[in-house]
């Protein structure tokens, strides 16, 4: 019925169509996520709203409309910030560089009058819409082997090193995981992947060596052999493992899980969510969530594939690949596979700054969506 | 910008490049999550009981609940050990607490010192987690109340109520008991490589000396265990009653001691150093074994300060010494009993007689008597305790034969009591000698040696506890009987002492031995005869006194002790075996440096415990207790003490 009326012209641009071609199906996963997150956390409070649930639900509902309102913003005018973006992120992490808040040693935090945030978040849009912008203008030819490339590989070193330096090695990760997806998905040459691929292995011995913080490589190790130290860095892998294996098959049941309860399991709320809900639904509960997380990520890839323009496919598919980094670094660190690094199941768990980046990163996906059509015609070249 | 804004090419290559590295970006998220998947499996299912095991783990603990010691009792079941309740605050250690925070909260609680109070926070700092430090004992019942009521608030802090190990008659029976003390490092690396979890926990006491320590597996039980919920920071959620494991009590230890004849010797014995045994001669139990001065064992229990244990170890009569087993003194006198036994089996007619003129010149030397006795035949020189007389006889049999009789009645010997620390004394013999010395001129052995054995002085050595042994066993004139000193163990008999061989001497010449031990006593001439007089009607004492040199005395010298420094006075002995006719009890009293002549300082002594025993004995109170004769009956004087008859008629009733 619609399909008729949409070619029309500007037809596109009511406000109402926009509404209605945002991905509702999607957005009622993200509830679900983020409804199950708000749930184990009433839980682990020991059946209190306070001091995670109430907070995790209402800024999960803020985000929400702000998510709904990113996606009516123009393909064209995020296109037109993708620098600025940029940009502004950069300075920030300079700034939080000088005159950060440090919190658990590291500086990740800038204070603005009364807003408390990471640059670091920021960035993981700003490295997105910059890569998105730049590989837009850039022929297929010069995105697989040229020395264009050095510019993707300058726009991701440099916030991955300042991140790297508050100390927040997570974040980092995520930061170049995420630029080096975007370089991958535009067509980035398999010679240089793999040369890539072995320059970082070769360079990670010496980096865990020299260049990591004591804790860090604490972790590491103890991710190694976590038995070695099971009272200390240990403790947390084991507990989490605990926490899943005793969920087993069906789970201890809501409110029952002796590990969360009981406080065995570290960071129950944020970075051990995923153990938290594992203990109490077992592998019924977790294989449910996994399933919720895939059907995001290759629905947002599906939105993806099909915009009409570069940026917008490698803006959503840039977003996702952070989603599903998040969701599988966080996942196999959760199940022992990786080590602790800090970074939370994206919804599940509480914290309001990843979540913000999650939402606005939903919200550049639906604008795809919605803008799938659009025009990105800013110039051929990568940075006009 | 005037440029065409699509190349179609050059949109679809991007778009196809696109395109197949978005399907394997979906690919490796895919392969991720169902990577995921698997390991959920694995966790879940295939490892969940394993890790089901661990979570209860985590969740339950088990505190250890200590078992009550085991009581000590003597022979009667009067209590010389027990334990009393004892409100205890203890600290353990927990991730993220601040432990000067909590000492200081716990300061203001109760009295702490702010010495008390470093070193509190020094000891729980470097105690392993969650392993509890002892912050106070014995509180009052409002200190233990106010620390619970703020526990809650108080992270790692518990007020519970343990056992302390006391003892009721405090130091009477310090020496044979022993006392209990904090666990040391020596302690656990006895304890081998699985050691009890017990000695860990702060309130344990383990046993430090005597009964306490032979019998310290015994006494200590086995520790039950409390089963309880607990968070991460080790706080008790919930307790689970039905968990838990009760302690099993240790066992009770019954000694063969008597309260009342071991408190009488040490009352008897005053400020004195020495020792009392006195020991049952036909069943070989030890009712006595005290050693004075003596220590308040309670306060080991507490652990002493350092100068206290300075005090305790520097002090010239060494109350920290048993001297009824770990003495050992010349025995004097007390040992011409084995020299006259010695010479009556060589074959030594008694009736042959010696005249002691008070001195007498052998070997180059004046050998000097204590008195001078005239002509003695060997009774008289037991009842006189002639030196003179034994000089000769022990020299007329050579030193062999003395050695032996030494022996067959315990001397040098150690005995099975139960408890460590004998120490078994010298009983020089011409292979003793050879043997124990390594200069080639001390080996032989000299006249002289023999003529110094005849009157226990010399190369011989004994302890009280042996010279009790040697007293029964002459007494009881059969057996070789042993001492004991362990009744019973968790109600179980120990062996008894009197299952040995008989001694291999005729009872005619031992009954000759007490012969002159009887006259010591109660022929008026007797070295004793005034202060062996028990009292007790037709039950009577025999003895033999003693007097066991410490100094050299030069001629001239006079061997009176009065007005020489105490450490230089002669050693004072006396044993004695009662009553005459029918021996049951035997004692030997050793007053160190209380002077010349057994009789003075040790015989008084010996009678006033020998008749704390008697009188406790059933037979020979009935002995004593004969009711009088009844008085002829009189009907008149029988109605004066009875109750008149009630009247007919009760005046004043109204009728």
């Amino acid at each position: 019925m619609m399909s008729g009326g949409l070619t029309r012209p500007g037809e596109r641009d009511r406000l109402i169509v926009k509404f209605a071609e945002i991905d509702w199906t999607f957005c009622l996963i993200l509830c679900l996520i983020a409804g199950a997150g708000g749930m184990m956390m009433f839980s682990a409070a020991e059946s209190s709203w306070t001091p995670w649930a109430a907070p995790h639900l209402i800024r999960f509902g803020v985000f929400f409309v702000m998510m709904i309102v990113l996606a009516m913003v123009d393909l064209r005018l995020w296109f037109t910030l993708a620098y600025p973006i940029y940009a502004f992120a950069m300075v920030l992490l300079v700034g939080v560089e000088l005159v950060g808040d440090s919190a658990k040693g590291a500086q990740r935090w800038l204070e603005l009058g009364p807003l408390r945030f990471q640059p670091s978040e920021i960035m993981k849009i700003g490295i997105v819409l910059a890569l998105a912008r730049f590989y837009h203008g850039v022929s297929a030819d010069n995105a697989r082997m040229s020395w264009w490339l050095i510019v993707p590989l300058m726009l991701i070193g440099a916030p991955t090193l300042l991140v790297a330096h508050q100390p927040d090695l997570g974040t980092a990760i995520l930061i170049a995981s995420t630029g080096f997806a975007i370089m991958m998905l535009a067509g980035l040459s398999w010679r240089l992947i793999a040369a890539g691929a072995a320059a970082t292995l070769g360079a990670a011995i010496p980096f865990v060596l020299f260049v990591l913080h004591d804790y860090q490589r604490q972790r590491i190790l103890t991710f190694l052999d976590p038995e070695s130290d099971p009272q200390g860095s240990g403790y947390h892998i084991l507990q989490s493992k605990i926490a899943l294996g005793a969920g087993g098959l069906l789970g201890k049941g809501y409110g029952l899980g002796s590990q969360s309860q009981l406080d065995f399991l570290p960071e129950k709320h944020t970075d051990f969510m995923f153990a938290t809900l594992a203990e109490e639904f077992g592998f019924i509960g977790c294989f449910s969530i996994l399933f919720l997380y895939g059907a995001v990520i290759f629905m947002a890839l599906r939105i993806a594939s099909i915009s009409h323009s570069h940026f917008g496919r490698l803006a959503a598919a840039g977003v996702t690949a952070t989603f599903a980094l998040y969701v599988l670094i966080n996942g196999a660190m959760v199940m022992g596979l990786a080590p602790v690094v800090g970074v939370p199941m994206p919804l599940l768990s509480y914290g309001g700054t990843v979540m913000l980046t999650v939402m606005i990163g939903f919200g550049l996906v639906q604008s795809v969506r919605v803008h799938r059509y659009s025009e990105v015609t800013s110039g051929r070249g990568a940075f006009m | 910008m005037s440029e065409p804004t699509i190349f179609f090419s050059e949109v679809n290559e991007k778009q196809g490049a696109f395109t197949r590295r978005a399907f394997l970006l979906g690919g490796i998220t895919g392969a991720g999550l169902v990577a995921l998947t698997g390991r959920l499996v694995h966790l879940q299912v295939v490892e969940a009981q394993r890790y089901q095991k661990l979570a209860r783990s985590n969740q339950f603990n088990f505190r250890l609940v200590p078992p009550p010691r085991g009581l000590i009792l003597d022979r009667d079941g009067v209590t010389l050990a027990s334990n009393r309740p004892n409100f205890r605050l203890l600290v353990s250690r927990e991730t993220g607490m601040d432990v000067e925070k909590t000492v200081a909260d716990l300061a203001t609680l109760v009295p702490l010192s702010p010495e008390r109070q470093e070193r509190l926070v020094r000891d729980i700092k470097r105690a392993p987690r969650k392993s509890p430090v002892q912050v106070m004992e014995d509180m009052s019942w409002e200190e233990f109340t106010r620390i619970n009521v703020r526990a809650p608030e108080l992270p790692g802090v518990t007020a519970d109520m343990g056992e302390v190990r006391v003892y009721p008659y405090g130091g009477a029976f310090a020496h044979v008991i022993g006392y209990v003390a904090k666990v040391n490092d020596r302690d656990l690396k006895a304890a081998g490589p699985n050691p009890d979890p017990l000695l860990y926990h702060p309130g344990f006491r383990t046993g430090r000396q005597g009964v306490e320590k032979a019998f310290e597996l015994d006494l200590r039980g086995k520790a039950g265990a409390q089963k309880l919920e607990v968070d991460a920071m080790g706080r008790v959620v919930r307790e689970d009653p039905a968990g838990d494991i009760p302690a099993t009590p240790g066992r009770e230890v019954r000694l063969t001691l008597d309260a009342d004849i071991q408190n009488r010797a040490l009352e008897v014995m005053g400020e004195e150093s020495g020792a009392i045994v006195l020991m049952d001669c036909r069943s070989g139990d030890l009712l006595c074994m005290a050693s004075t001065p003596s220590f308040d064992a309670n306060r080991f229990v507490k652990g002493l300060s350092g100068p206290e244990y300075r005090a305790l170890a520097q002090y010239e009569r060494k109350p920290l010494l048993d001297k009824a087993m770990s003495g050992t003194y010349p025995p004097g006198s007390t040992f011409k009993p084995m020299v006259a036994l010695a010479a009556l089996s060589s074959g030594v007619n008694p009736e042959v007689r010696v005249n002691c003129t008070g001195s007498w010149f052998f070997g180059g030397r004046t050998w000097h008597c204590w008195g001078r006795h005239g002509s003695q035949n060997m009774h008289d020189a037991i009842k006189n305790s002639c030196d003179i007389y034994f000089y000769q006889t022990a020299l007329k049999i050579g030193p062999d034969p003395i050695a032996a009789a030494a022996h067959a009645f315990g001397l040098g010997g150690i005995f099975d009591i139960g408890i460590p620390g004998q120490k078994k004394g010298i009983v020089g013999s011409k292979e003793w000698k050879r043997k124990a010395n390594r200069d080639p001129r001390n080996q032989p052995w000299f006249a002289g040696d023999t003529v110094n054995y005849g009157i226990g002085q010399g190369l011989i050595t004994v302890n009280p506890l042996q010279s009790a042994v040697m007293t029964a066993r002459l007494a009881n004139g059969k057996k070789a009987l042993n001492p004991r000193l362990i009744m019973s163990v968790g109600g179980v008999d120990q062996p008894h002492g009197d299952a040995v061989p008989d001694l291999p001497y005729a009872p005619e010449l031992l009954e000759y031995v007490r012969g002159g031990m009887i006259a010591v006593a109660n022929d008026t001439s007797g070295t004793a005869y005034r202060q062996s007089q028990l009292g007790l009607g037709d039950v009577l004492m025999a003895g033999k006194t003693g007097t066991a040199q410490v100094r050299v005395f030069r001629a001239g010298d006079s061997r009176k002790s009065s007005g020489v420094r105490w450490a230089l006075k002669d050693h004072n002995w006396f044993i004695a075996f009662a009553p005459i006719d029918a021996p049951r009890y035997a004692i030997s009293v050793l007053i160190e440096h209380g002077g010349l002549g057994g009789a003075t300082a040790a015989a008084p002594r010996a009678r006033e415990v020998m008749r704390v025993a008697l009188l406790k004995d059933p037979e020979i109170r009935s002995r004593i207790e004969k009711p009088l004769p009844a008085p002829p009956l009189d009907p008149n004087a029988a109605a004066e003490g009875a109750a008149p008859p009630p009247p007919a008629v009760l005046p004043g009733e109204p009728q």
